[in-house]
């Protein structure tokens, strides 16, 4: 049994899928997907002129690139090392559909609300099921609806070029 | 594993900055073409009713040379406009004078005909290359 | 997606310009002068008279249906790079909205623009920091909304995010908010407009001062009175839509030495990095078209020359508007939430209707420009 777990920060669904693939003696392989779409999310914004649209779609970038790094290394700690981690690039819900069609997975694990890029603003659930070729377990994320509600000081980091 | 290219396109152009100066020089473009389109193409111009109005009086003849400034034409309207907040409506005279200058070909619109904005036609001038009419 | 160069890029805008141009010419040639004649509920031309819809809604509202209903959420290949195209649309036909100015007009209703807007600008920013820390939001997203809530809503977002290390996702969310308010008002500003009987100076003066986000002021100010000459409410909104694009710099600037104050970061921000940053260009355009009409190189007004100039800004227009339509996805709007739907809500509504209030008040209906 094949199954893929689509990557979010939440480390409730890493361990669920792991615990799965570990009860059902499955392969499991993790995707992550870098959210390419900042471009078209920004797109009606005619007003910004010069660098301004530039420097925050290169800010989002090295978001997304930092974002992977972290979740793939909380994925690392958690899983054994045969696990396959994948990574590429695109519209979320498109990219995690492309590798279910791929590859031949009996079960896609992710978490609802599924917290990757511009899927906070979309409805990543809603897209999967209407097209997935196989069984789907959502799991309730763990993480807060991000950082919007705690008070925090620290500007957090990007990676630097 | 696959990264996003550092400079991934951001619109037609590289940057916005390219976009902004792409729009200036298409803007520099569509200008010329209007003003040399109507300068040196256009041969001749139908002047339509600048707004709905009543002919009052025609003061050229055909075939008669006007020079820029002229009085063509004058048109009775009802003026809309602002007085101490309220709107008041009154009907003045307009008097319509050419743009450039040139020769009138043909005059269809007599004195007492009811006109309307951009539809009825008042008359044909043909207007000295390279001015703008 | 492999970038293309040269011819090929030329070649795939061709499909979606096409697409966005033919839509333009369907909408002017036959469905706007049908809905003048049209009777419904026993009313001719109810579509003009009562929804006020004219081929500028029209133009959006088309974009808008192609998104969320014909292609289901997203721009489909083919019509990508064509569609990308509408921001140089609309960038072309503002700066030649420069030309329906001279210097002079400029500087006599630019005084009450700055005034009016300064105030706006700098109350509403000093509002969402308060009412911010209030809804114990994070101070990065603090200043992003400050910025949006407070002169040109996305833009400003989006030029303020990397300075203030705003988290993109919450920065998505502020957008779906601002630009949900934006649309949500461009639609109802010309029904209070006309049911108040504002003057167009008094309309492009509210709208220029109220909306959350300046990308819906010029079709806001076109939905009221679509004619474009002097006078007429795109000419007044403009002049403070300008104002508002010209004093986003500063705004990032101020906002991101609030959020750095105190910390060496600080030290190396400079207002004139910002400006040279972020100062949109496309705005000297605007001004070089104000120059060339004011020196009367551009025709004498009334001229057939200047009305075939409309006419091609008005065709720019509504291909800019179409595409803009396009990339409105409601499902992202509807995503809205959280501390950012609060607090841009407050701002919006205050702002709204408080720039309503001070232009009844303080604006006549007349103006000599």
């Amino acid at each position: 049994m094949k199954i893929l777990l689509a990557l979010d920060p939440s480390t409730e669904t890493m361990d669920e899928a792991i615990r799965l693939a570990t009860e059902k003696r499955a392969s499991l392989t993790a995707l992550f997907v870098l959210d390419a779409t900042w471009n078209d999310f920004t797109g009606h914004d005619w007003l910004s002129g010069s660098g301004s649209r530039a420097d925050f779609l290169e800010y989002a970038r090295d978001n997304e690139l930092t974002s992977e790094a972290d979740t793939i290394a909380e994925f690392r700690k958690r899983c054994s090392p045969d696990c396959e981690i994948k990574s590429s690039t695109g519209r979320v819900t498109d990219e995690i559909l492309r590798e279910l069609a791929r590859e031949k997975y009996e079960l896609l694990v992710m978490s609802h609300p599924f917290r990757r890029g511009l899927e906070i603003v979309r409805d990543a659930a809603g897209a999967i099921l209407k097209h997935a070729n196989c069984s789907v377990y959502f799991v309730r994320g763990n993480e807060s609806r991000s950082s919007l509600n705690t008070v925090n000081d620290m500007p957090f980091q990007t990676v630097a070029n | 594993m696959s990264e996003p290219k550092k400079n991934a396109k951001m619109t037609v152009f590289k940057t916005d900055r390219h976009e902004d100066m792409a729009a200036m020089f298409f803007v520099t473009i569509l200008v010329l073409s209007v003003l040399i389109y109507m300068a040196y193409i256009v041969p001749t111009i139908v002047l339509k009713a600048p707004m709905d109005g009543k002919m009052v009086a025609v003061t050229v003849q055909p075939e008669a040379q006007v020079k820029k400034g002229d009085l063509l034409y004058s048109l009775e309207i009802k003026e809309k406009k602002y007085v101490h907040d309220t709107l008041e409506e009154k009907l003045v005279v307009k008097e319509i004078r050419a743009k450039t200058n040139g020769k009138i070909l043909s005059i269809s619109a007599k004195p007492g005909d009811n006109v309307k904005k951009d539809k009825n036609e008042i008359l044909v001038l043909k207007h000295e290359k390279g001015t703008l009419p | 997606m492999e970038e293309k160069h040269g011819m090929a890029k030329v070649i795939a805008i061709i499909p979606g310009l096409a697409f966005m141009v033919f839509t333009l010419y369907l909408l002017r040639t036959y469905v706007e002068p049908w809905m003048t004649t049209a009777v419904v509920f026993g009313q001719k031309g109810w579509f003009v008279q009562v929804l006020h819809l004219n081929y500028i809604l029209l133009a959006i509202i088309a974009g808008m249906l192609y998104r969320n209903l014909l292609w289901a959420g997203k721009i489909p290949g083919w019509a990508e790079e064509g569609f990308r195209t509408t921001r140089l649309f609309i960038k072309s036909g503002v700066m030649m909205l420069g030309s329906l100015y001279t210097i002079q007009s400029l500087a006599k209703v630019g005084g009450v623009a700055i005034a009016l807007i300064m105030s706006f600008v700098f109350g509403t920013i000093l509002f969402v920091m308060y009412y911010g820390r209030v809804q114990k939001m994070d101070r990065s997203l603090i200043g992003v909304m400050a910025a949006a809530c407070g002169v040109c809503g996305v833009s400003a977002a989006i030029a303020t995010t990397p300075a203030v290390r705003a988290k993109p996702a919450d920065v998505a969310l502020a957008i779906a908010t601002v630009l949900g308010f934006g649309i949500a008002s461009m639609f109802i500003s010309p029904f209070i407009g006309h049911m108040l009987h504002l003057s167009d100076y008094q309309f492009g003066a509210w709208v220029g001062t109220g909306i959350l986000n300046s990308g819906q002021v010029l079709a806001t100010c076109l939905a009221y009175n679509p004619t474009i000459a002097p006078g007429t409410a795109v000419a007044y909104g403009e002049i403070w839509n300008v104002v508002r694009v010209i004093s986003i710099p500063f705004v990032v600037f101020f906002i991101t030495m609030w959020y750095w104050r105190a910390e060496a970061e600080a030290e190396h921000i400079t207002l004139v990095g910002i400006i040279k940053d972020k100062f949109p260009v496309f705005i000297i355009g605007f001004f070089a078209m104000t120059a060339l009409s004011s020196l009367g190189m551009l025709g004498a007004e009334g001229s057939s020359t200047i009305q075939l100039m409309r006419t091609v800004m008005s065709w720019i227009f509504g291909l800019g508007l179409v595409g803009q339509g396009a990339y409105i996805d409601i499902r992202e709007l509807k995503a809205a939430g959280g501390a950012p739907l609060k607090v841009g809500l407050a701002a919006g509504l205050i702002k709204y209707a408080l720039a309503l209030v001070v232009v009844l008040l303080f604006v006549s209906k007349e103006t000599n420009f």
